[in-house]
């Protein structure tokens, strides 16, 4: 039995050899994996989600499908659990072969599946959503051998931008009230770093844990040492519970919020009067030709504006695989990673998002030529650890509405960092 | 082919793993009549505590001793068994709901830790890169699983017929004998409280060799692999499989997690999707239901407990 | 200090509704019932769910956020509850309790309480809900010590509630007999009550009692389906820090819970708070068992 096992091992193998002949045949499918929280605690957003996934892999397969075949996505629900996820991952790569697995969204189930799924099987993973730092970390110690990227933004960024806001608005002392999560977390303490390096002060740093139906205490502690202003990492409904309390308490006003708040629930939940003075900022796409084109095909699939929280981002997770697939010329984990960074940097032909994109792309790698993939995000590209830097919006409240207030490009956010990093 | 013996492997790993947690459970609940309400804080000490023991060392955290494998598991269990008797001593004497009220304490003030200590626990991010024992010797992935689950399926094994052996013994048969009638077993000069809390602790020790075994495969250890739904996963395994029986046990173990894994398949397949978000909860009532209709209806489950009667009755 | 005086003081009055029925169950019918504290929630949803329907029909009273709308809802809710627990006391509890060993019964309402938790998820949805979406701003009392009138409001009702309770259970003969089978079932029954009728009340007044607490809790905090779930803790060590069956014991134990996990803050992250009636709940046990005024019947087997 034993052996029967080991020599069907050592076939799986063989036949990832014989793929690539495979591949010319045109009534083949390559599947697309897709780990995502269909059900359980963040469902609310898991389902959009999944959809740009589907969208990118139509629109691929409109243009004339990726190396010689149809793809396939395949969408797997984890729960919100990581063994479920892990499962998940696990019957994609194994069942379904897919050479790529998107996701997944939270970080606590994206990194099971990246050490003991994705790594050992030479499969690439793309996550939308999951920018906990520890995945740098991983890739700097050498333990996901290339195979991991991301199209979000990590918290780094995003804290030295918001440092660089409550200095122009001149607060001198900041109260933090952070999620205790992998997000929160990391966002709380790059913020605290950068906002000290620019000479303001942070008079508390305060944690709170999910789904609690009272933060009273956390706003009582937060409250010491008199700040001027609040900066609060929350997602929408933790967030307005805090928030109110806050207020109620006789809070301050002056408002710093993080991207995860950047919801309709919100402003409505916490009441828009009292957010006049806030401002947010979400690491979200500019205006630009790229981004327009994932923006007008999303409203002309689904009827309404892609607005929601890793949408742009797991489009481009999508897009940059099947690009990088079709470079390879087979479904090949190792070919794939080894082509993401060619289509997405370098001076090359750009490629927008879209099926005539797509088809470009396509004509423009069979012909050999180099191209430079621009997504609904804008232009993506991955550092040694598959990390990227993106563009940041800054958003206020009026009119009890989410409007936007500015926005920072790339260089902008990259002279920031530079600037503190002197 | 070859993939789905591969997934197979995989699906098998987590599956005995546990069945572990189950038959530790079963000896708690199924031969002992104790409630344990916090089945995920034990697993999660011996997780924590195999990883902080054989991760690597990290400036910003006081554990990563690198120590071996076992060395590590071994530590986590020690853990689990001293948490066991912290709740254990304090409500011995005390009614049997006494536990559970304790041990739901205990499972929660665990998470708390995992998730605010984070010098020890790594907080919310977990601890990355533990070492998976014995990798490198392996090639590839699909034979090291396979080495992993030849490893889960002796422990499983040694469990299995170390209980086995434990309750036919005189004290499986004095577990037995308190269990059904403790005011006949305390006149024949037994202590009850004292085989009850061996009993207890001996089944949560059991969890923490799980939850040691599980780190060492998955290699990654945060707070979300320990949310409450798991004790309740457990429990499911147990009532269905049977409780009171070690083999219900891993049946049920292997079963209900095949069912786990593949309803929220069904779910979105078959699920309208303005409904889908709320497939989590469809799912937890439809398990709930399960058990408590086992629990009214069928309530020795799949397998149930053998009768043992004296052949000098009839 | 002073805040936090207050604050705990607020906590610990909901905690105590609460307790008051977890403890008279666990006296009376004799099991710990962890789906207890899933009535709050469900009593609390309940209410939201007759608003919705209802409507705001009339618009607050003096400085408090709610009206009569709500209050009526409170009603409602109130005798909802008490059906839901009635219900499943006649689904499951009843039958388990009467041919199994008794920790089955323990293990079925760890049962229960998942399954209400998920149908009022699966009803209302998992975000949070408020009964007003008006912001109530807290008054400033003195230097360091700001209250919401709902507080003030909070704290009167469960003060009336508690009071009319104690003279329900020394007065009249249905609180006597409470009381009685609490103390001694055997005796009980020989003098001719009927036993089925006191478990009843004792249900619908825990299951009341848990509704009301719900709705003071959604008012001055919010709705949320986990709220029971998190409220289970703090609820047992109030029960047992009182001393199971006592009445004003889980008052008073509600108040320290409250309190304990207001001040802890003072002293340790915040992050750890919920772990704070554990360790409650585990001093009391190895301690003082009975609780700090011996219960009706004590912990001791």
């Amino acid at each position: 039995m034993k052996k029967m096992l080991l020599s069907s091992v050592f076939g799986l193998g063989l036949m990832a050899g014989a793929m690539p002949a495979a591949a010319q045949t045109a009534s083949c499918e390559i599947p697309v994996g897709a780990v995502l929280s269909i059900t359980g605690s963040i469902a609310a957003i898991g389902k959009a989600i999944g959809d740009a996934g589907q969208l990118a892999v139509d629109q691929f397969n409109e243009a004339g499908g990726v190396a010689g075949c149809t793809a396939k996505y395949v969408l797997r629900d984890d729960q919100g659990s990581p063994n479920v996820g892990v499962d998940a991952a696990k019957t994609l790569v194994e069942i379904e072969k897919a050479p790529i697995v998107l996701g997944a969204i939270q970080s606590g189930v994206t990194m099971p599946i990246l050490t003991s799924v994705t790594v050992p099987g030479k499969v690439v993973q793309i996550s939308c959503c999951s920018s906990a730092p520890s995945f740098t970390q991983l890739a700097q110690e050498g333990g996901t051998d290339g195979y991991w990227f991301r199209t979000l933004p990590t918290d780094r960024p995003q804290g030295v931008v918001m440092a660089n806001i409550a200095k122009a608005k001149d607060y001198k002392k900041i109260a933090v009230i952070y999620v205790n999560s992998d997000y929160g977390v990391s966002l709380a303490r790059s913020f605290k770093a950068s906002f000290e390096k620019l000479g303001g002060t942070v008079t508390s740093m305060t944690a709170y844990n999910q789904e609690q139906a009272s933060y009273r205490a956390e706003v009582n502690s937060a409250m010491q040492g008199d700040p001027d202003s609040l900066f609060l990492i929350a997602f929408p409904a933790d967030g307005a519970t805090a928030l109110r309390e806050w207020i109620s308490f006789g809070g301050t006003q002056n408002l710093l919020l993080s991207n995860a708040l950047r919801a309709d629930e919100f402003v409505k939940s916490v009441g828009a009067k009292f957010l006049t003075n806030a401002v947010g900022i979400d690491n979200a796409q500019t205006e630009g030709p790229s981004v327009e084109a994932f923006n007008k095909a999303w409203e002309a699939k689904f009827g309404q504006a892609p607005n929601g929280p890793g949408l742009h981002t797991m489009y481009d997770a999508a897009a940059v695989a099947l690009l990088a697939m079709e470079k390879a010329g087979k479904p090949d984990g190792t070919a794939i990673r080894d082509n993401i960074r060619e289509i997405t940097q370098g001076d090359g032909e750009v490629i927008y998002p879209g099926p005539e994109g797509f088809k470009k792309a396509k004509e423009l790698i069979k012909a050999g030529k180099p191209i430079r993939y621009e997504g609904a995000t804008g232009p993506i590209s991955f550092d040694a650890n598959g990390d990227v830097t993106g563009p940041y919006l800054i958003w206020g409240v009026a009119d009890g509405k989410l409007t936007t207030v500015e926005t920072w490009d790339k260089m902008r956010v990259a002279d920031a960092i530079a600037e503190l990093d002197k | 082919m070859s993939g789905y013996i591969a997934y197979l492997v995989f699906f098998l790993i987590v599956a005995l793993t546990y069945s572990i947690v189950v038959m530790g459970l079963n000896l708690q609940w199924g031969f002992t009549g104790l409630f344990n309400a916090g089945v995920v804080g034990f697993f999660a000490i011996g997780a924590y505590g195999t990883a902080v023991l054989t991760g690597p060392d990290r400036a910003e955290l006081i554990g990563g001793f690198g120590l071996p494998f076992p060395v590590g598991v071994i530590g986590g269990m020690i853990l689990s068994t001293l948490a066991a008797l912290v709740v254990g001593l304090a409500t011995l004497r005390l009614r049997e709901e006494y536990l559970a009220i304790s041990t739901f304490g205990i499972a929660i003030s665990i998470q708390l830790v995992a998730l605010n200590f984070d010098t020890l626990t790594g907080g919310a991010q977990g601890l990355t890169g533990i070492p998976r024992p014995l990798f490198a010797t392996f090639g590839s992935p699909g034979a090291y699983n396979l080495f992993y689950l030849g490893l889960v399926a002796t422990v499983a094994a040694v469990v299995y017929f170390g209980l086995q052996a434990a309750l036919h013994s005189p004290w499986g048969r004095l577990l037995k004998a308190i269990r059904e009638d403790e005011t006949a077993a305390a006149s024949l000069g037994k202590n009850p409280a004292m085989v009850r809390l061996q009993a207890f602790v001996l089944g949560s020790t059991l969890m923490g060799l799980a939850g040691g075994l599980y780190v060492g495969f998955i290699g990654y250890v945060s707070p979300m692999d320990f949310l409450p739904i798991l004790t309740f996963q457990i429990w499911a395994m147990l009532i269905v499989g049977g409780s009171g029986n070690n083999r219900g046990a891993i049946v049920g173990a292997v079963g209900v997690w095949a069912l786990w894994t593949m309803s929220g398949f069904a779910i979105s397949r078959l699920l309208p999707v303005e409904y889908q978000s709320q497939g989590g909860a469809i799912q937890v009532i439809i398990i709930g239901l399960l058990i408590v209709l086992t629990l009214l209806f069928r309530p020795r489950g799949l397998i149930g407990e053998a009768q043992s009667v004296s052949r000098h009755v009839s | 200090m002073l805040q936090a005086l207050a604050d705990g003081i607020l906590t610990g009055s909901i905690i105590a509704l609460g307790a008051i029925g977890l403890t008279l169950t666990m006296g009376i019918l004799r099991f710990a019932n962890f789906a207890h504290a899933e009535l709050i929630t469900w009593g609390a949803y309940m209410a939201l769910g007759v608003l919705a329907i209802t409507g705001v029909f009339a618009g607050p009273i003096g400085p408090f956020s709610f009206g009569l709308p709500l209050i009526l809802a409170t009603l409602v809710a109130a005798v909802l509850t008490a059906a839901l627990a009635l219900v499943v006391d006649y689904l499951v509890f009843r039958p388990l309790r009467s041919h199994t060993n008794h920790m089955t019964v323990v293990f079925s309402s760890f049962g229960v309480s998942l399954l209400v938790r998920m149908v009022i998820l699966l009803i209302f949805g998992g975000s949070a809900e408020y009964y007003s979406d008006e912001l109530q701003i807290a008054v400033r009392l003195m230097p360091g010590l700001r209250v919401m009138p709902d507080h003030l409001f909070t704290l009167g009702l469960t003060l009336v509630i508690v009071i009319a309770l104690h003279f329900f259970l020394q007065r009249t003969r249905l609180g006597l007999s409470m009381r009685a089978l609490a103390e001694n079932p055997d005796l009980v029954r020989i003098n001719g009550i009927d036993t089925r009728t006191v478990v009843r009340w004792t249900w619908i007044i825990g299951a009341a009692l848990a509704a009301v607490a719900g709705v003071l809790y959604g008012m001055t905090v919010q709705l949320r389906p986990e709220i029971g779930f998190q409220l289970l803790l703090p609820l047992f060590a109030a029960a047992i820090l009182g001393g199971v069956g006592n009445v004003f014991g889980a008052v008073v134990g509600g108040l320290i819970v409250g309190l304990a996990e207001s001040f802890s803050v003072l002293f340790i992250p915040a992050g750890y708070k919920m772990a704070v009636p554990f360790i409650i709940l585990l001093a009391v046990l190895y301690v003082r068992p009975s609780g700090l005024f011996g219960g009706m019947r004590g912990g001791a087997k």
